[in-house]
């Protein structure tokens, strides 16, 4: 997991434009909708886009049965076939740390150029991270962070501490003028390490208004069944409060209907990660969802950018550097009506 | 010098479970060195006197002196450390540990503590399974693998390997044939040459004969008779002490008049057999007729019951119902067409032992009851109980779970069922195993009675007294051939158990062929 | 004896003998005891809920609440306590709500609308039933080795159709059935199903030929076998049982969370056996009360219900529920042994 600094040291490490051009790529992969296609205006990749030496990229995530994990491959997969000259080994996803060490075994002794790692679990899969960059692989580590810098040449995640804190400024922005206001919080699975990161951002943020109390606190578990139930349970144990942070979209479907259900519309919502559902709500404006705080998939597209780049030997455009940079955190923007046609297109299902 | 303490005494014992009282102030001493027979109806006590000897009951009253001392027995680790071990009738080994473990579960000679010497037990235990006669048992063999009579030579060596002053055997000889008994009263000689007492239990009166030399009878928690000398006391003293009343007749009268052989038999059974159990088998039964198999354990009397029931698959040969073949290996076939089969293991076979007793009757009939699965609990309660009443069960309750029930009448509630089923053919395999000697008559009278009624029955018995007094006509097996059949008029015990064991080679055999004529139940009339 | 004791000449008889009550009132006050003190676990934590949230808790909408999210797993639970009875165990219930719960809700069902929803959830829960009953029943499996597999490849089926998309339902008439305009008389639908399908439970193992047969089957498998029931037949109808309540569960959850996810039902296996010996069934088979299963849903739902009031985190809640089954079996044990 990212390491909790501050928010305001964010700004300094973000390169380019490539977080929201590759975010530019649409995450949809059985849709039939029309806006399949990607939006193309700022799809520039990261590296010099000429074709250069051919890069083989393996690429190992966890298996894809949730909605952001599975908008990570598609990034993937679509921003590889972009390039001419990259070539994508994409494993099985897998849950299980001994099945995914197998596979990034296989992957080393295939002698890949470049690798991709989404552990399932950055700590149990270390060991291989650093036994591939003995072998003189780079590995670039997107997300779940390994236990050594060691084990990758480069790390690239999102801010889990940023996003609760970007959500607790929002709120408290929101709530500024309000006496005594009341905001609870719907967590997602407790035992996550990034659940507690993103809970203690929110805290802190809410820290800077003194007007505002959070009163409650459950924790749901990503899904959509357990956020009607949790959501359920909040609403009849707070008959008033005037503002509601959901860590995660898709049990925020769940939330939203518990609501419904509920009949209640006497506060604001705002989401996390950066469902399309959640973004059509926003834009349609006639529910309690307000905003959602970004925890964006197209870091995935990012990690395939870096891992040519890596393979190539070139360094990032926009960027006086030679080198690519060891750590690159994603900045997680608050979208809400301004700015959501924006990320519309990066919206996952 | 002052006379010896006896080894055991316990007096005034009792224990009390919720609603019933097991044990109402039952004396009991055992000198060292000696046989004490322990007899007794089922529920009279037995079962929860040896659980308190074994440290597993506490009694609610009453005192336990060992050599003298008043102890108490907390826990069955207290009873082991004083040297009274318990060899239950269900045997508690572990299937899939090696002998020598089994044996010495618990206190396994160990190195440094706790590294188990795996050798030393080996030889230990080889040690001990030789001196209980059965030096052929290989200490790492798994239990599981082993013949019911080796697993409790097994627990036997495990009892042997502490130092043990006093045995409790429950039943020991329920699984063994006539050789194997043999060998078990060797041991038990053995045992008490060697100074160890021995409180032994059993059903069968002429073993006591054999190696008692005092009897303890109990009835209704209570030492009807204490120390009474096991060699010289009448039988029918025992049996009256046991059941209350006098037993003249144990066996019910035939009909006067043979059935009339032009009947035609309701079941058929031709050529029947299956490949290593038994050799083709042709039979008939007609109606109102007791067919008998007499045959030792091993000879395939359950195998050819189980058979024509369709509990088992013929390799050859069928099986015909009034007329019609059965489908072979169908129990439902078999039940549809009249079939019922009281089988050996009561409680593993025919019980659902939660159940009330009605829903152990009806349980082949429910459809009777029901209409659109729907059960017509008013009907099913009166039929039940007529069925249980026209067999005299006892407790006049169907409602009572079975669980409750004596042996006797467990087996009442199996018979029940087939009676409300309505069914032609009885298949009946050991109806009298542990059920006490008072209520066996009841249940041969109600056996003869069923029958008069127009029922077909099967019978297989391992005693032979049984067989004879019960059935009109005998089958003897041998090996899974059938070696002779005869009226049972025509036959007596010496005469079956010549041809049961002819050209057999175990000489030892022959003392089984005189001990069951020294037992009670011979037919009295 | 060639003629069958005949029913109508004996059920005249009604003898009400001297020995007969006591024994039969011994018997209703064993089964009440195990009832009742589920009741009073039920009791004793309405009383914690009321003094600690009197406002919250104590309200018709919190009841309302608790029963309908009793009722998902309450009618998973009916099923299991069918099998775990027969002596059996159905680890795929989760997996097969999951599987139902996507299958219902993909972009080609929901044209079909509400009919189609229902119709496939059903579907799917009992097309899963039948396999696990197949390979149970005649196939010879262990029903641990067999529904573990189900569980496996359901889920996995699930995740396949969703490509790990939440699937959101569009059908009004479905989505209508969750809001309160829908209660009947102050009672939610869902509560409703979850009603009638206990008591149609409840009538199936205590009045009928299948409840004496399942329970026959559990308690001892080789004697019904003996006694001329066909087992087979009967386990394979018992995880048929399973399954079609799994596919009623689906449904409900389609219109409780208005969407069809591959993550639905998760450990609702563990949850179901769970609430099923709390509720007095022996793992082992033979015995067992669709009142004490459901008493036992109820318990963890409002146990759960309290908590979250309280604002206490899911690491205590967790705690609590395992402490709940321990010390409910072992006040069973205690109150049956000294009965």
């Amino acid at each position: 997991m990212p390491e909790s600094t501050p928010f305001t040291s964010r700004r300094g490490l973000l390169f380019g434009t490539a977080a929201v051009g590759a975010g530019a790529l649409l995450a949809g992969c059985t849709s039939n909708e029309p806006d399949d296609e990607p939006a193309g205006n700022d799809d520039q990749p990261a590296a010099a886009d000429t074709p250069g030496k051919a890069v083989t990229i393996g690429f190992a995530g966890p298996q894809a049965d949730h909605g952001w994990l599975n908008a990570i491959n598609d990034n993937a997969k679509n921003r590889a076939k972009k390039y001419s000259d990259v070539t994508l080994e994409i494993t099985e996803g897998s849950n299980d740390t001994a099945a995914q060490i197998g596979q990034i075994e296989t992957l080393i002794n295939k002698k890949v150029d470049v690798l991709v790692i989404l552990p399932a679990d950055g700590k149990a899969l270390t060991q291989v991270g650093l036994k591939a960059m003995r072998a003189g692989i780079p590995v670039v580590n997107l997300d779940r962070i390994f236990n050594t810098p060691q084990a990758y040449r480069c790390w690239i995640g999102g801010d889990n501490y940023g996003m609760g804190l970007n959500a607790g400024h929002y709120i408290g922005e929101q709530l500024k003028d309000v006496d005594d206001a009341k905001v609870i919080e719907l967590a997602g699975l407790d035992n996550l390490e990034l659940t507690k990161q993103r809970t203690q951002g929110f805290d802190d943020a809410l820290k800077n208004y003194p007007n505002i109390k959070k009163v409650a606190r459950q924790a749901a578990e990503f899904t959509v069944e357990s956020g009607q139930a949790k959501m359920a349970q909040l609403l009849q144990a707070q008959p008033k409060f005037n503002a509601l942070w959901n860590h995660d979209d898709d049990q925020g479907v769940g939330a939203l209907r518990a609501i419904e259900q509920a009949g209640r519309d006497d506060f604001v919502m705002v989401g996390g990660a950066g469902a399309l559902a959640a973004f059509q709500a926003i834009k349609q404006d006639n529910g309690v969802l307000k905003a959602t705080v970004l925890y964006p998939p197209t870091m995935a597209a990012s990690a395939i950018d870096l891992a040519r780049a890596l393979g190539q030997a070139k360094g990032v455009s926009g960027l006086s550097e030679f080198e690519i940079p060891s750590s690159l955190t994603l900045y997680s923007a608050v979208v809400d009506k301004d700015n959501v046609d924006q990320y519309m297109p990066t919206g996952f299902k | 010098m002052a006379p010896e303490p006896p080894l055991l005494s316990m007096s005034g014992i009792t224990k009390s479970f919720p609603g019933v009282r097991a044990l109402d102030g039952v004396d009991l001493d055992v000198q060292a060195g000696e046989v004490h027979c322990l007899l007794g109806q089922n529920g009279a006590g037995k079962s929860t006197l040896i659980k308190v000897l074994a440290g597993a009951h506490q009694p609610d009253d009453g005192t336990i002196s060992w050599r003298g001392e008043p102890v108490t027995l907390r826990s069955p680790i207290v009873a082991m450390r004083l040297g009274i071990a318990t060899i239950y009738q269900e045997l508690d080994l572990v299937e899939h540990l090696s002998v020598a473990e089994n044996v010495h579960l618990g206190h396994e000679p160990t190195a440094a503590g706790f590294v188990v010497r795996g050798k030393a037990a080996k030889a230990s235990t080889a040690a001990l399974l030789k001196r209980l006669g059965h030096p052929e048992v290989e200490p790492g063999r798994l239990v599981g693998e082993l013949s019911a009579a080796q697993q409790q030579i097994v627990s036997m060596a495990r009892a042997l390997s502490h130092d043990v002053r006093l045995i409790v055997m429950d039943e020991p000889s329920a699984a063994l044939d006539p050789e194997e008994v043999d060998n078990l009263f060797r041991i038990v000689g053995d045992l008490t040459a060697d100074g160890v007492a021995v409180v032994y239990i059993s059903h069968r009166l002429e073993e006591i004969r054999r190696i008692g030399d005092r009897v303890t009878v109990l009835k209704d928690g209570r030492a009807v008779a204490g120390g009474l000398p096991a060699k010289s006391t009448p039988t029918r003293e025992v049996v009256a002490l046991m059941t209350g009343r006098n037993v003249e007749y144990v066996f019910p009268e035939r009909p006067a008049t043979p059935r009339d052989a032009d009947v035609a038999p309701v079941l058929e059974v031709q050529g029947l057999a299956r490949e290593g159990e038994f050799a083709p088998v042709d039979l008939t039964v007609r109606p109102g007729e007791i067919v008998g198999l007499a045959g030792l354990v091993g000879s395939g009397r359950s195998e050819i019951l189980e058979t024509i029931y369709g509990a088992r698959k013929p390799t050859a040969g069928q099986v015909i119902v009034g007329g019609s073949v059965l489908r072979p290996g169908s129990v439902r076939a078999a039940v549809r067409a009249g079939l019922g089969l009281a089988p050996e293991e009561r409680k593993a076979q025919a019980l659902l032992m939660l159940e009330s007793v009605t829903r152990n009757v009806s349980v082949s009939s429910m459809s009777r009851f029901a209409r659109g699965g729907w059960i017509d609990r008013g009907a099913e309660l009166g039929a039940a109980r007529a069925a249980t009443r026209e067999l005299s069960l006892r407790p006049d309750n169907p409602s009572v779970p079975v669980r409750t029930l004596s042996g006797g009448n467990q087996q009442k509630a199996v018979l029940a069922r087939w009676l409300l089923r309505g069914c032609r053919v009885l298949l009946l395999d050991e109806p009298t195993r542990g059920v006490d000697v008072g209520a066996r008559a009841e249940l041969y009278a109600v056996i003869r009675r069923l029958a008069d009624e127009g029922l077909a029955v099967l019978l297989v018995s391992s005693e032979v007294p049984e067989v004879l007094g019960l059935a009109d006509r005998v089958l003897v097996l041998r090996e899974g051939q059938v070696v002779h059949t005869a009226p049972a008029r025509e036959l007596d015990e010496h005469r079956v158990l010549d041809l049961v064991m002819e050209g057999a080679p175990v000489a030892s055999a022959s003392s089984a062929v005189d001990s069951p004529a020294a037992g009670g139940r011979g037919p009295a009339s | 004896m060639t003629q069958p004791v005949s029913p109508p000449r004996d059920s005249t008889d009604k003898v009400p003998s001297t020995g007969q009550l006591p024994a039969w009132r011994t018997t209703v006050a064993r089964a009440d005891v195990r009832t009742l003190s589920l009741l009073g676990v039920l009791a004793a934590l309405i009383v914690v809920g009321g003094i600690t949230k009197p406002d919250e808790f104590l309200d018709t909408r919190n009841l309302q609440l608790v029963l309908t999210q009793g009722s998902v797993i309450g009618v998973v639970t009916v099923g299991m306590t069918f099998v775990i009875m027969s002596g059996g165990i159905d680890l795929s219930v989760g997996a097969i709500v999951a599987l139902a719960s996507v299958w219902a809700t993909t972009v080609a069902t929901q044209e079909y609308g509400f009919a189609g929803i229902l119709f496939t959830a059903v579907l799917v829960g009992v097309g899963c039933g039948l396999v696990n009953g197949l390979l149970i029943a005649y196939g010879g499996m262990v029903p641990f080795i067999a529904t573990l597999a189900m569980l496996a490849s359901a889920r996995g089926l699930a995740l396949q159709i969703t490509d790990g998309a939440t699937q959101i339902v569009t059908i009004d008439s479905v989505l209508d059935l969750g809001e309160r305009d829908a209660y009947i008389l102050g009672i939610p639908p869902l509560v409703l199903v979850f009603a009638v399908v206990t008591i149609i439970g409840w009538l199936i193992l205590n009045r009928t030929t299948f409840g004496r047969r399942t329970v026959a089957v559990g308690g001892n498998a080789e004697a019904a076998r003996l006694a001329g029931i066909d087992v087979r037949r009967q386990r394979l109808y018992l995880y048929l049982l399973s399954g079609l309540c799994c596919g009623i569960a689906a449904f409900l959850l389609i219109i409780l969370s208005g969407s069809g996810q591959n993550t639905n039902g998760n450990l609702y296996e563990l949850d179901a056996i769970a609430a099923a010996i709390i509720g007095g069934t022996l793992l082992s088979g033979g015995r067992g009360t669709i009142v004490g299963s459901v008493l036992g849903v109820l318990i963890f739902t409002t146990i759960t219900n309290i908590f979250a009031l309280n604002n206490l985190q899911s690491d205590v809640q967790q705690i609590a529920k395992g402490a709940i089954i321990v010390a409910a079996v072992l006040v069973q044990r205690r109150t049956a042994s000294t009965t």
